[in-house]
């Protein structure tokens, strides 16, 4: 049977909701329900840190912190978890958490706003890691904006928590809290709520059944695109299926030419994994948005919004990769490079599903990616371009250029790549191939680069992979 | 006996235990009270047009909707413009940028207000935008006469130098981004008294701005501020959020919150102004300036703001640092159809100062000098060469000393020969390092606004609660004034109470601007605290019978007056028996100043910050991107009160100018239509941009010859300046490509976009 309330742990307790609304976002319940302010709305899109809440989440008997953006999650999606706010890291005779003292002893805090959401994002660093360097720091806190500081001192916090040996309260009662988590283990969920109802399937299956009934409905992965139809365009969305609560999708496969990633893997998942195949993936992916999005955000999710400037897109496309999709009939595999249509629209039919993602291995190729954009952290590429090569006796035998940010879907070279494939890997061919991309793409204007940059940087992007192919050597500043 | 001494301590901010822990409380955060409505704006979808017709009908019967308001609601002034009209509250008949308000509602819940207010149907006829500086210029779109500034005769001297350059260059807008948006929180109480929380930078205007709307005295509106989520200039005077807030509290009756979501935020309120310059300069071989004729222009959007005052920093800071003996300016304010510019730190002073800066490297690199050298040459110098071209003395000069210092400290010239190494090896990175000064001047350039008000009581247990004009706005004026109060009194910091900043307890107090709320307001306070401790000296003198003729000694808790010493609890004890009054309030004017603003002759500033950084950047010349690898920093602070906040200023200071001249860039299109109005299309920089190295020291030479509290120099403004030298360090980059042959062409901010067009139009040359 379906349960029509949600279950989540607040400071060891079981807090119940029954049919909460599913377009109410977790900040704002936690402001104007529970009545904690100390949780702040920065920019209502996941792009500032001030809402940063962790959860916790039980994964094979032990609890994971997660950091995410509370202003762009709804509700619902607390079913199941711990919740843990900035008001609650004191410990219970008023003293501070190792992460707060380290930020009020290393002045990390000026105006303040920032500040809780730091807290939180380092909170779940010291949860995560046992040493905090420099890319830890980083990685762990680029989602948080602060316009006051300069980010110095907030830095020299996070780095000082190296020295702390300490048992938090959530270390303290880690077993008592497992065991709360295991009493409200996920279980189906179908709320109605006024006009609008929402499902959480646990298995396949019964995602299937709910698809078929309510094929109108719209899929709910890490919500990060989705959810800012409510925050920033205040519409409603009526029919919502959240996909993430289904365990059989949530899976990386490791088959020997190919790697399959489930549809509800989170990208910090999948990031880790993909490193040692391709590290260039690992790089865009650090930098595909901040912790709070990746912790929330899938492969899948990026497919199916079919932005044109997904930063995975490129590169899955380069990579050949395959889509699964699943639904009211049979599974069906489908070349990604077929999948975009136009703007923000894909071959996924009604009541089908992104079941899985298939990236081939190539052993003899080179990959490389890049993206550039006007801001290093949590920016949307101006331009990303990705390059799949395979290169035989100094001849260009196979090569895959997608980019994304030069159209308005994400996609292949293929002119390009025409030209240069059986050609010798040379700095002439190279120079001739930069002049072919135009006949490829026809970049716009926009906010966030010219048309006349993109195109440049596109050709520049296609010759920095060449020399850094031909140099053994990486180009790069960062 | 231990000597107290609180000065010249780092501890930590006052709220900083409340912000780690999610306790400090900003105007969302107050709980309201039952029936509390929340308010939501209408505004234009146009830049510039007629309005025709504004149909509210389904608003009205929008779910959750009390009250809607418009301009027919408002009794008194429909304006917000702080010192010229212009900023009409809800406009009527044309609207002039997109994003201007139109009406708005109260309903039971934010989310019903926000999808109320789109439900409205405006009719418009369309005119057309104007949008650039470059389009205002030439249809000659201006908000006031061009104003013209001139000393000696620049014309004669450039025609006469033996080297001459001319050219233009700009500096671009800047979004505020402060981290809490623009909130108030209204509540109606008796005889229409209004009790508002706003997140402003500016309580007694916005209680003046609302009392004339309402058409109300001031004395029904009380003002509270407790702490704000960062200004930046930005809280200055968008008094649209606080003043509809208080229109719909009254029209209601009930409570108003209004909250304005990031988006609105940015497309309705005010930025920094975009400034565009052409010039002229002559100079000797050794790039010594002999003549300058500058034409200034900058972008004040739809109305006056501050804008008058801001251009005017903007001619006052021309020189930054450098004696200029014969200058014309022609400034000219330029009216567009966009949100109207506004305050943003610097003021106007920084958009000045870069224009020189562009010059001086221009100059340099027009002579295949080392831009250093060409600064120096040109510097103020303490005993000759000191007098402004606004008639000034330069009496506080430090910058030839703190230059020099951090050459050497910073290893400049060595590392300028590693990176010509570095660049001779590598085609697709390059290099570039720069150092640039900052001379700023502080005081308000508007004479009146120098001044400050504070309330001090010490309650019959010795506690004492301060309360004062300033804003807390992240910088720690809270936390130095309550220092400076403390050890006035010789007593711990934890026995002064911070307070809300209140107009009902410090009246016609000036924004917490201009850099000098600590200076003002910290004096002020120390007025209130001499005059409390005048009372207490007399009583106890009188009482003890004490013929002691020097200051007597605050510390520790004790009152000394040479051998006799009493505790400071006991006596405030006695003195209240004695009758004797324990609290008083303060004031302060800062002296000295005076300046004509018709002449463009006097003293404007009490005195200059100084200040200086050496950048040294990366750039891959493939696609524009660029690193910050070092910055060393040496900044005059005086003697200053709390060295951790001030260095959180500078630091703070340097990222917020970085980001303005790299990668913040606000769009709008050719309609007028502003593009970046969210983190996802507006940058500012994140963790990772911040310099790898970072090295931050305030001057330790430095002290304020004036008498300004605790000879300390304000840090609020001037450190923004010191990123000046990351444009120049990646101009240098640039440079690199044609082996310092050609000047590049760049204007800021220097995204990657605008690095690799100036490559590309440098290689073009080559």
């Amino acid at each position: 049977m379906a349960s029509n309330t949600i279950e989540f742990i607040l400071n060891n307790r079981i807090h119940k909701i029954s049919n909460p609304n599913p377009n109410e976002t977790i900040l704002n319940y936690i402001r104007l329900n529970l009545k904690k302010t100390g949780t702040k709305e920065g920019c209502a899109e996941g792009g500032c840190g001030a809402c940063t809440i962790v959860l916790g989440e039980l994964i094979r008997n032990n609890i994971e912190y997660k950091a995410i953006n509370a202003c762009i999650a709804f509700l619902p999606i607390l079913n199941g978890k711990q919740l843990i706010l900035v008001e609650d890291l004191m410990s219970s005779d008023g003293k501070l958490h190792p992460v707060q003292d380290a930020m009020v002893k290393f002045h990390g805090s000026q105006c303040g706003f920032c500040t809780p959401g730091f807290v939180m994002s380092m909170f779940a660093m010291y949860k995560n890691n046992k040493n905090f360097n420099d890319e830890i720091v980083s990685d762990s806190l680029s989602g948080n904006l602060c316009r006051c500081t300069g980010y110095r001192p907030i830095i020299d916090a996070a780095k000082s928590l190296n020295k702390k040996k300490y048992i938090d309260k959530f270390e303290k009662f880690k077993k008592k809290t497992i065991n709360l988590l295991k009493k409200i283990r996920t279980k189906n969920i179908v709320i109605k709520n006024e006009n609008k109802t929402y499902f959480a399937p646990k298995t396949i299956t019964e995602l299937k059944k709910v698809l078929k009934k309510n094929p109108d409905a719209r899929l709910l992965s890490g919500g990060t695109d989705l959810s800012l139809e409510v925050t920033k365009a205040h519409k409603e969305i009526k029919k919502i299926i959240y996909l993430n609560s289904i365990k059989k999708l949530d899976f990386i496969k490791n088959k020997k030419k190919e790697i399959e990633i489930g549809a509800g893997t989170p990208l910090i998942t999948f990031e880790k994994f993909i490193k040692k195949y391709y590290p260039d993936f690992n790089n865009i992916l650090r930098r595909y948005g901040s912790v709070q999005i990746r912790n929330v955000g899938t492969i899948a999710g990026n497919i199916a919004t079919a932005s044109p400037i997904g930063d995975t897109l490129p590169l899955l496309l380069s990579l050949d990769a395959k889509l699964i999709l699943d639904g009211s009939k049979k599974k069906e595999s489908i070349s990604l490079n077929k999948f975009f249509i136009s703007y923000r629209k894909t071959k996924l039919k009604k009541g089908q599903f992104i079941y899985s993602v298939k990236i081939p291995i190539y052993k003899k190729n080179i990959f490389k990616a890049y993206k550039v954009s006007k801001r290093f952290d949590d920016d949307i590429s101006s331009v990303c371009g990705s390059f799949n090569i395979e290169i035989n006796q100094n001849k260009i035998k196979k090569i895959k250029i997608a980019y994304g940010g030069m159209s308005e879907i994400p996609k292949r070279a293929k002119k390009t790549e025409k030209m240069l494939i059986n050609s010798i890997f040379s700095e002439q061919i190279f120079n001739k191939a930069i002049n072919y991309l135009k006949n490829d793409y026809k970049p716009i204007d926009d906010m966030r680069a010219s048309k006349s940059y993109r195109m440049e940087v596109a050709k520049n992007l296609l010759m920095k992979c060449f020399l850094e192919v031909r140099n053994k050597k990486i180009l790069r500043i960062n | 006996m231990k000597n107290n001494n609180y000065m010249q301590v780092s501890r930590p901010h006052d709220s900083a235990f409340k912000h780690v822990s999610g306790f400090a409380e900003y105007t969302d955060d107050i709980k309201e009270p039952e029936g509390t409505l929340f308010g939501a704006i209408g505004w234009s979808k146009k830049a510039n047009a007629i309005i025709k017709k504004i149909d509210l009908s389904e608003v009205k019967t929008s779910e959750g909707v009390v009250s809607i308001a418009t301009s027919l609601d408002i009794e008194g002034r429909n304006d917000v413009g702080p010192v010229f009209d212009g900023d009409p509250i809800f406009t009527e008949k044309k609207v002039e940028y997109y994003g201007q308000p139109l009406f708005a509602v109260a309903a039971t819940s934010i989310n019903l207000a926000r999808k109320a207010v789109l439900k409205a149907k405006i009719t418009y006829k369309d005119l057309h935008p104007i949008v650039t500086i470059k389009e205002a210029l030439k249809k000659n779109k201006l908000l006031f006469n061009i104003r013209k500034i001139k000393k000696g005769n620049p014309s004669n001297k450039i025609f006469n130098s033996k080297n001459y350059l001319k050219g233009n260059f700009t500096t671009g807008s800047q979004e505020h981004f402060y981290l809490e948006g623009q909130v108030a929180f209204v509540i109606p109480k008796e005889d229409n008294d209004l009790i508002v929380y706003s997140s402003t930078q500016h309580p007694s205007e916005t209680q003046q701005i609302i009392s004339k709307m309402l058409n109300q005295k001031s004395n029904s509106i009380t003002v509270l501020v407790r702490r704000i989520g960062g200004g930046f200039g930005g809280k200055e005077t968008n008094f649209m959020t606080s003043s509809i807030c208080a229109l719909l509290a009254k029209k209601t009756k009930r409570p108003v919150k209004l909250r304005l979501d990031r988006d609105e935020d940015i497309i309705i309120t005010g930025k920094r102004h975009e400034f565009y310059s052409e010039y002229e300069v002559g100079f000797n071989d050794r790039g010594l300036i002999n003549g300058l004729k500058v034409k200034l222009a900058s972008k004040c959007g739809m109305s006056p703001d501050l804008s008058v005052a801001i251009n005017e920093r903007a001619l006052l800071h021309i020189d930054n640092a450098y004696f200029i003996p014969n200058i014309e300016i022609n400034n000219y304010l330029c009216k567009t159809n966009t949100s109207t510019s506004t305050a943003f730190r610097g003021f106007g002073g920084n958009q000045g100062m870069m224009a020189i800066e562009n010059i001086i490297d221009c100059v340099a690199r027009y002579l295949k000098k080392d831009p250093l050298e060409v600064r120096k040459i040109n510097f103020y110098q303490k005993n000759k060469k000191n007098i402004t071209h606004y008639g000034m003395k330069i009496e506080d000069n430090v910058i030839n000393e703190i230059f020099d210092k951090l050459v050497k400290k910073s290893n400049y010239k060595k590392r300028v020969l590693e990176i010509k190494k570095f660049n001779s090896k590598n085609n697709y990175k390059k290099k570039g390092i720069a150092i640039t000064p900052v001379k700023f001047g502080i005081s308000f350039t508007t004479i009146h606004l120098n001044q400050a008000g504070a309330l001090v009581h010490i309650y019959t247990d010795g506690s004492i609660h301060l309360n004062h004009g300033g804003i807390e706005m992240g910088q720690g004026t809270h936390t130095k004034i309550a220092q400076l109060v403390a050890n006035s009194f010789g007593l711990t910091y934890d026995k002064v109470q911070i307070s809300s900043t209140n107009t009902s307890k410090v009246p016609n107090t000036s924004a917490s601007a201009a850099s000098s709320t600590t200076d003002l307001n910290g004096a002020a306070a120390l007025n209130a605290v001499s005059k409390i401790k005048a009372n207490l000296e007399k009583f106890i003198k009188s009482k003890y019978k004490i013929f002691y003729n020097k200051e007597p000694i605050y510390n520790n808790g004790y009152i000394i007056f040479g051998n006799r010493s009493f505790k400071f609890e006991n006596i405030i004890q006695e003195a209240y028996l004695n009758r004797i009054s324990l609290s008083s309030s303060g004031f302060y004017s800062t002296p000295k100043i005076k300046f004509n603003k018709n002449k463009f002759f006097g003293r404007p500033f009490y005195y200059f910050c100084y200040g200086a950084a050496v950048t040294e950047v990366t750039i891959d010349t493939l696609t524009g991107e660029n690193i910050i690898n070092r910055v060393d920093i040496l900044h005059d602070a005086g003697n200053a009160i709390n060295p951790a906040l001030e260095l959180g200023q500078i630091e703070g200071g340097f990222v917020q100018g970085q980001g303005w001249l790299t990668m913040e860039e606000v769009n709008w299109n050719s309609k007028g239509k502003i593009t970046t109005f969210s983190p996802s299309t507006y940058k500012i920089p994140a963790i990772s941009d911040i310099p790898k190295k970072f090295n931050v020291e305030i001057y330790k030479e430095g002290i304020n010859k004036e008498n300004v509290v605790n000879k300390s120099k304000t840090t609020g403004e001037p450190p923004l300046m010191l990123a000046m030298s990351v444009f120049f360090a990646i101009k240098d980059a640039i440079a690199s490509i044609g082996n310092h042959t050609i000047s590049p062409i760049i204007d800021a901010p220097a995204t990657p976009e605008n690095i690799l067009m100036s490559i590309k139009n440098l290689k073009s040359k080559l």
